[in-house]
This record gives structure tokens, C-alpha cells and sequence, in this order.
């Protein structure tokens, strides 16, 4: 029994925290400290002619503290990268506080040394409290690096999810019709039109209504009863052609009909289940496709015989419509929902699980249930 | 001209039935919705060409064609096919007669005046273009005017003698009517030469022992034989053998 998981996103490439290496964040790093060190000296109350002193030190310091952070960080990026998201943070959030503390302890030492030379400038420039400045710095260093870390957290996940809307979004378009289908089904209504007309209206009437609905928008959600209806098309369409060698069975019973799923994540199971199984079979096969429902959880299983010794190279494109099913899944319901594909002897399996999420009455239909015939 | 239409879908025959019905001097001699069947109806009732379904269940529309060119006077063929790409640009380089579904009334007209037999040796370069496995499941053996399929996976050797080729399996032997040398090459690293009128199933052969008069024997499991191997083959042969023990 093979199983094919989910896929997980690779770590590597959609890391959240930026390369504090680069040119671009190392300025971004400067521009932030030079703005905070205005910041903190607007807000302290001060005399007109120590404003630009002030600033000037509380500057520098930011700016101290900014680039050593950013060298750390740096530096500690690429074992950060192999750690889990949650340990990467806390991990990156404690180093950059001791990082902060032993800056700022530096500072005061170097301040001791120097701001005793008389200079009321230059000891206005370094802090006079050691234990109120240290507790300081590495308060608003924490609340800044928190900040800072969830900022970068929250734009990487958007990235990856603007990434993964894209590849649905294109792998959808491709995954949409099999030309193989389309054509044979032409030759189909084709043959039809001459023996039986009222079939082949009713063909060109499903293949219209199947077009519709893979036309739709690609992560528009409709109702599980209308993606049976869709995937029930598409067997009719499937049944004119195969006649008795194709035989389907429904047990979606136990299903609730107004579940919200994406469109089409169950019509291109039943088209691999026909493409690679039953139209391989002289004799024909049964497709079973069976829905359970468990508390919050949907599984739905699409299972098929297929031929007993392949010689043949397996019919391309097998995986294009799984990929597809799997990325809209994993949009819909990050980390949620799966997709899992096994042999059981000479039996295909496929199976969806994801969460149940009922209908609200507002929810207006992208596909309106009219249009396809139970 | 008398046409043998051959398609697992039955829309698929009834149209290219309905179509050939338009054309003068064209008539349908049968329908066969299987490979097996469309090879029974070919020796039965000779079509002067068959419109042939390249992606069938079983015995795919290539290896159907492979039959037929074994056959005595084999009718011409034409490839009919709904989709496929890697197919039709082999037809395209070998300059093939095919017809893409739904098939056209001038296109079918015009495929017919052009028919042509194939050669088997084209049928293999089809194939590997197409990515289709070219090497047969099946071999075709002439009963009179019977055709009889013999599963490779049964077959212990073959056997030429002087003009025949002989296949000895499961269920007996038959004479065939193909080269032992295309034979080989065909079913090349399950089926070992050992002879230059010896062809043997690897997984057949039950030991290889040395005669009084020197020379190497072959002998089978599963049937009574004792193969003679040549001295150009043993070579050959012991390698595989002791590769396989080790």
C-alpha cells in the first residue's frame, strides 16, 4: 500500500525572515533605526537645544543596536531556516534581546569610560542609570523585535498564499478538460446526432453545462450536491460512449448536500477513475464513490479497478488533476485537508478529507443547481 | 473496397459504419470491438483494409496492426484516434494513413484511396515515437483459416526449421511465419538465442549441462526439450545464466 501525502510547503523558499545580508534590508534596517531614534526623541521632553544631541545619540545607538541584530540574524538565518516556524521565532526573539543587552551594557561601559571627560555634549550622549537603561533597551527591543518578527511572519504566509492561488489558478486551466474527453466525446454526439437526436441533445446539453462549470471561477465554492451533479454529468456524457462497461455506484448518503467544497475537486476523480481504469478494462468496471461523514471531518473515496499488467507506460498527465484537487484543498483549508492516493490490489483509491463547512443561508450559488439536471 | 471497422466504443463504429455507407463502392465486411476480435474477423473475411482504434482496452490498436502485418496478405490499415499527440506525430514522420475522431467524410474518402500496408519494422519505429511498448503480448499463429493468440509469458522457445518458424508453449506448437532474427530482437532480453535455429524463454530454462560429445544442452522446465546450444551462443548464455545465480 503506497501513500501520497500532501505535499508540505518547502521551507527553503518561503522562509519568513528576510536575508539581513542583502543591501536592500540592510537600508531598510538603517531608515528604521534613523526613524524609531527620531520617534523616541519627539516624544521626550527636552529643551529646543538638546533636541539634536539627543537625537544624534539615540540615533547612533539605534543604529548600533539595528546592524548588530542584523549581522546576528544573518548570520543565524540559515540554522533558523532548518528549525520548525514556531521554534525559529522564539530562537530568533531570544537572541536578538541578548544581542540587545550586551550592545546596550557596551554602550553604558564605553559611557562610563568617556562621559566623564567633563563634556557635558558627550556625556549627554551615553546613559547615566545602568540598570533602568538596560531594562529599557531590551523592553522596547522586544516589543519592536516581536513586532518585527510577526510582520514578517504574516507577509511571508501572504506571499505563499498569492504563490499558491497562482499555481491553482494555472494548473486548474490546464487540468480543466482532458482533451482526450472532449474529443471523444464529440465523436460521441457526432455518431448520435444520426442514430439517436434526442441523446445527442442531451450530450451537447451536458457538455455545455460541464463547460460551464469548469469556466467558473477556479476557487469559487459551491455545494457538495452540486459538485455530485457536476461529476453525475459528466458520467452520463461517460456512459454514452462506454454504455455497460461503465458502471458507477453512489454512496453519498451519510454526505450533507450543503457542505461547501471548491468546484470540481470530485468530476475529475470520476474522469481519472474512467481514463486510467475502467476504459482500460475489456470487461468494463464499477467506479465506487463512497462519502463518510465523521464530526467535523468529510472524507470522500473514489475507488476503481484498473488493468492487471500495465505494459504500457501509464497514461500521462495522471497526477495533473490530484495536484490540482490538492492545491484548492490546501487553499481552502490551510493544513486541513488532504488528498491521499493507494493501491489495494488491482483497485485505485483516492481520498478527500476536509473540514465540514455548511452553507450559510447568504451565501449566494456560483452555480446555480438549475442548471444541471439531478 | 471491403473495410473491417475496429473500435471499443460503440458510437465511435456506428459512426465510421454510417460514413462508410456514403462512400461508393466501399462496404463494411464487420465490426470487432476487441483486438482479439478484429484479428478473428481479419482471417475470416479478408477486408482489403481495416480502420483500427489506436487506444483499445487489452490489445492496444498497435499491437493489433503488428498481427495483421504477420498476417498472408495483410489488408492495409488505418489508424483512427480521438487524441493524442506523441501518436499523430509518428504517424506524421512515418507519412501514415490516420484519421482523428470525429472523422471527416473527405478525410475518411481520402485515407481509403490511400491505404497502404505496413511493414513491421515501421509499425516498431510508430511505436517508439507514439512511446507506445511496440514488443507484442500476444503471438499470432495460423490455424488454416483460423487465427490463434498465443500469450508471450507461455511460450517456452521457438524453433526454426528450414522455411517454418515453430512456437512451442503451454498448449502445444504452432507454426509461425515470422523471422526468427525479428523474433529476437523483438523479445530481446527475456527470450535468449542459443542457436542459430533456437530462440528459449529465460525464465523457462531449467539448467544448461555439458554433453558427453562437449557441446552445451539447454534443458527446459515444463516440457520435455533439450536445446542444443551453438558454440558462437554459449558464451552468451553461460554469462547470463551465471549473472542471474549470483
Amino acid at each position: 500500500m503506497t501513500t501520497a501525502r500532501t505535499a508540505e510547503r518547502p521551507a527553503a523558499q518561503t522562509f519568513f525572515l528576510p536575508d539581513f545580508c542583502a543591501p536592500p534590508t540592510v537600508l531598510a534596517v538603517v531608515l528604521i533605526a534613523g526613524l524609531v531614534g527620531l520617534v523616541v526623541t519627539l516624544v521626550r521632553p527636552t529643551s529646543p537645544t538638546m533636541f539634536w544631541t539627543q537625537l544624534a545619540g539615540a540615533s547612533l545607538y539605534l543604529l548600533w543596536l539595528g546592524l548588530t541584530c542584523s549581522a546576528v540574524l544573518c548570520r543565524a538565518r540559515p540554522y533558523l531556516q532548518r528549525m520548525s516556524i514556531r521554534r525559529a521565532n522564539l530562537i530568533a526573539l531570544t537572541l536578538l534581546l541578548v544581542t540587545i543587552a550586551i550592545v546596550a551594557e557596551a554602550v553604558y561601559q564605553v559611557g562610563q569610560l568617556w562621559g566623564h571627560a567633563g563634556n557635558d555634549v558627550i556625556a549627554s550622549f551615553f546613559p547615566q542609570q545602568h540598570s533602568s537603561f538596560l531594562l529599557r533597551s531590551i523592553a522596547v527591543g522586544f516589543i519592536v523585535s516581536g513586532a518585527a518578527l510577526r510582520y514578517f511572519h504574516v507577509s511571508a504566509e501572504w506571499k505563499h498564499t498569492i504563490q499558491l492561488e497562482a499555481l491553482a489558478r494555472i494548473h486548474a486551466l490546464q487540468a480543466r478538460i482532458r482533451p482526450h474527453f472532449l474529443f471523444n466525446s464529440m465523436n460521441t454526439i457526432a455518431a448520435l446526432t444520426r442514430s439517436s437526436p434526442k441523446h445527442a441533445e442531451q450530450a451537447v446539453e451536458d457538455l455545455a453545462d460541464l463547460f460551464r462549470a469548469t469556466l467558473s471561477e477556479a476557487n469559487a465554492r459551491i455545494t457538495l450536491q452540486e459538485e455530485f451533479e457536476i461529476a453525475r454529468t459528466h458520467q452520463r456524457i461517460e456512459q454514452l460512449r462506454l454504455g455497460e462497461r461503465l458502471q458507477v455506484q453512489w454512496d453519498i448518503d451519510a454526505l450533507p448536500p450543503r457542505a461547501l467544497v471548491p468546484s470540481l475537486i470530485v468530476q475529475p476523480l470520476l474522469e481519472n477513475a474512467v481514463y486510467h481504469g475502467v476504459e482500460t478494462l475489456p470487461e468494463g468496471g464499477t467506479v465506487t464513490i463512497t462519502g463518510r461523514h465523521n464530526g467535523d471531518v468529510l472524507h470522500i473515496e473514489v475507488r476503481n479497478p484498473i488493468a492487471e499488467s500495465t505494459h504500457e507506460p501509464a497514461r500521462p498527465g495522471n497526477h495533473m488533476a490530484l495536484t490540482n484537487i490538492r492545491e484548492r484543498l490546501e487553499l481552502a483549508w490551510p493544513q486541513r485537508a488532504s488528498v491521499d492516493t493507494w493501491l489495494e490490489g488491482r483497485e485505485f483509491c483516492a481520498r478527500l478529507t476536509f473540514p465540514y463547512a455548511a452553507a450559510d443561508s447568504g451565501h449566494g450559488d456560483t452555480l446555480p443547481a438549475g442548471r444541471l439536471r439531478p | 473496397m471491403k473495410l473491417l471497422i475496429v473500435d471499443d466504443e460503440a458510437p465511435a463504429r456506428e459512426r465510421l459504419r454510417a460514413l462508410v455507407q456514403e462512400l461508393d463502392d466501399c462496404e463494411v465486411l464487420g465490426e470487432a470491438d476487441t483486438g482479439e476480435r478484429a484479428l478473428a474477423l481479419c482471417s475470416q473475411l479478408h477486408p482489403d483494409a481495416v480502420l483500427l482504434d489506436m487506444r483499445m482496452p487489452g490489445m492496444s490498436g498497435l499491437q493489433v496492426a503488428r498481427h495483421i502485418t504477420a498476417m498472408e496478405h495483410p489488408p492495409a490499415v488505418i489508424f483512427t484516434t480521438a487524441y493524442d499527440s506523441y501518436a499523430v506525430e509518428a504517424f506524421e514522420t512515418e507519412a501514415m494513413g490516420y484519421l482523428l475522431k470525429p472523422v471527416r467524410k473527405e478525410k475518411l474518402a481520402h485515407a481509403l484511396r490511400h491505404a497502404a500496408r505496413l511493414s513491421a519494422t515501421r509499425l516498431t519505429r510508430i511505436a517508439e515515437t507514439a512511446r507506445i511498448e511496440p514488443r507484442r503480448q500476444q503471438i499470432c499463429a495460423r490455424l488454416g483459416e483460423q487465427l490463434r493468440l498465443i500469450p508471450v509469458s507461455d511460450i517456452f522457445y521457438f524453433f526454426a526449421e528450414q522455411k517454418y518458424v515453430t512456437v512451442h508453449h503451454r498448449h502445444g506448437a504452432n507454426l509461425i511465419d515470422e523471422p526468427l532474427k525479428a523474433l529476437a530482437e523483438e523479445f530481446a532480453p527475456d527470450f535468449l538465442r542459443i542457436h542459430r535455429n533456437a530462440l528459449v524463454a529465460e525464465k523457462f530454462i531449467a539448467a544448461v549441462e555439458r554433453s558427453a560429445a562437449g557441446h552445451y544442452v539447454v534443458r527446459m522446465r515444463e516440457c520435455d526439450a533439450a536445446l542444443e546450444v551453438s558454440r558462437r551462443h554459449s558464451a552468451e548464455l553461460l554469462r547470463r545464466i551465471r549473472g542471474e545465480s549470483l
